[in-house]
């Protein structure tokens, strides 16, 4: 298995990387206020796609940082301390940015149903964003905090919770990790939800996809459409037991080619999510009408992406270290 | 006997056997058989409970045969599994409590489609009956999947 990246490489890709979730939150919720000031129904569902690939995007940030973390830990002039503050006020930030993701499919879903964007959905989107623009600017901030001699006792540094200790805010995630590994059923419990809700993700995946395949006939795409929803439940599911794995136990994770395949395959389902979610030329498949080529490509790659995701997940211990 | 199926040569090769294509393949070949089994029994049972109501009954058919392939592939793969380690396996009480889910889960199936699929006509309206099938094959299948973790973290 060739080699993604070592250690330093993520560390680097972490500096990369990490602008993205700031300045695309604030794109995104940019975008969705100049939606709202021109009443453009059209650009309201561009920037719900923005938020959504945003927190795709995010997604290799969070992962890439803890191994920035692990290159950085024991070095001269770095703070243990500032590192977990950082590290506790990212995944705060991570979390919401997931939660804004995931309504702003859940708002693409429904206009794709209605036809238009629904009052209730896109508002929640638009408070959920400016919470999360101001989490990920803070978490992005404190991260500025741990090694940038340049504008130490500057203005801005320490801005955030300089007095605070590391584990002492809402989320911790010394504290997730603790309760994860001090308590025996937590790891199997998760590990047991975690392949329930792979497989109900992968039950709407086959559906959908063998349907614009062409395999499963006599069912209209927009009925299939309508079991998406629980493709997404059951990729929360994996989302949330899949933190506590990284949290609890990040060095099997952050070092293992596994995971970083993992990852990226991860992502690119994910963008063939949103796209089977918006996508118009499958909408107005009859029941009877085979997909036109882009229909069958897009169903062949998301269930190779999907079946890619999960042989990853199981091969983590394999031809990484995992347990 | 399980001593003597554990100590067999193929026991011997499919566990420690360095190659990516011995154990590593053979778990990996059964986690994708249960991902489409129960997948794809979820979705009929989540139709019959009233979600997604626009697609046909009748256009699912097909979904049986592709739990019926994901069966067989894990069937194999399972006994391969089973036979690795089977003087682990064969006096666990977690094991049996595995396949007797499962076996429940398939019965439950081979019920669903003989009352809601064998007709000319679409049903369309869902009898109560149907929707207690559905709620035991969802019980079933979470049932078998949580045995079956559990089997790899209590000795």
């Amino acid at each position: 298995m060739p080699e993604l990246a070592n250690q330093a490489d993520l560390a680097h890709l972490h500096l990369l990387l990490n602008h993205f979730p700031t300045i695309g939150t604030i794109l995104g919720l940019g975008l969705l206020l100049l939606a709202f000031i021109r009443k453009n129904d059209h650009l309201k569902k561009v920037s719900l796609e923005v938020m959504f690939l945003i927190a795709l995007a995010t997604m290799p940030v969070y992962v890439s940082g803890q191994a920035a973390a692990e290159a950085l830990k024991g070095q001269a002039g770095v703070s243990a301390d500032a590192i977990a503050l950082h590290n506790d006020a990212a995944l705060g930030s991570f979390i919401m940015m997931e939660i804004t993701g995931f309504f702003a499919w859940l708002t693409l879903w429904r206009i794709r149903r209605v036809g238009r964007p629904t009052t209730g959905l896109t508002y929640t989107v638009l408070v959920l964003s400016v919470l999360t623009a101001a989490a990920v600017a803070r978490a992005a901030n404190m991260g500025g905090d741990i090694r940038h001699p340049e504008i130490e006792g500057g203005q801005y540094s320490g801005l955030f919770g300089a007095a605070a200790a590391p584990g002492s805010g809402f989320i911790s995630a010394a504290g997730i990790k603790d309760f994860v590994l001090q308590h025996p059923f937590v790891w199997p419990t998760c590990e047991t939800l975690h392949f329930l809700g792979m497989s109900l993700m992968f039950g709407v995946l086959m559906i959908v996809n063998l349907r614009l395949l062409g395999f499963l006939r006599g069912m209209s795409f927009a009925s299939v459409h309508r079991l998406l929803p629980f493709g997404l439940i059951g990729f929360g599911i994996n989302f949330i037991t899949g933190m506590f794995f990284f949290i609890a136990a990040s060095e099997q994770y952050t070092q293992n080619v596994a995971f970083h395949y993992k990852v990226v395959l991860l992502m690119l389902a994910g963008v063939s999510y949103l796209v089977l979610t918006v996508y118009d030329e499958a909408w107005a498949l009859p029941a009877s009408a085979d997909a036109p080529l882009s229909g069958k490509l897009l169903g062949g790659s998301a269930l190779v992406l999907a079946v890619g995701v999960m042989y990853f997940g199981r091969m983590l211990p394999f031809i990484g270290n995992a347990f | 006997m399980l001593t003597s199926l554990e100590q067999s040569a193929f026991s011997t090769w499919l566990l420690s056997s360095n190659s990516i294509w011995a154990y590593p393949t053979v778990l990996t070949l059964h986690t994708f058989g249960m991902m489409v089994l129960v997948g794809a029994a979820l979705m009929i049972d989540l139709r019959l409970l009233g979600f997604g109501r626009g697609i046909p009954l009748q256009s699912m058919d097909r979904l049986f045969r592709v739990m019926w392939v994901a069966f067989a592939l894990n069937a194999v793969t399972g006994t391969m599994l089973f036979v690795a380690d089977a003087s682990k396996r064969g006096p666990s009480l977690i094991f049996w409590t595995k396949l007797a889910f499962v076996a429940l889960g398939l019965v439950m199936a081979v019920l669903i489609r003989r009352r809601n699929f064998e007709g000319s006509a679409e049903t369309v309206v869902i009898s109560g009956a149907a929707k207690r099938l559905a709620i035991v094959s969802l019980l079933a299948w979470s049932a078998a999947i949580t045995a079956g973790r559990l089997l790899a973290y209590v000795a």
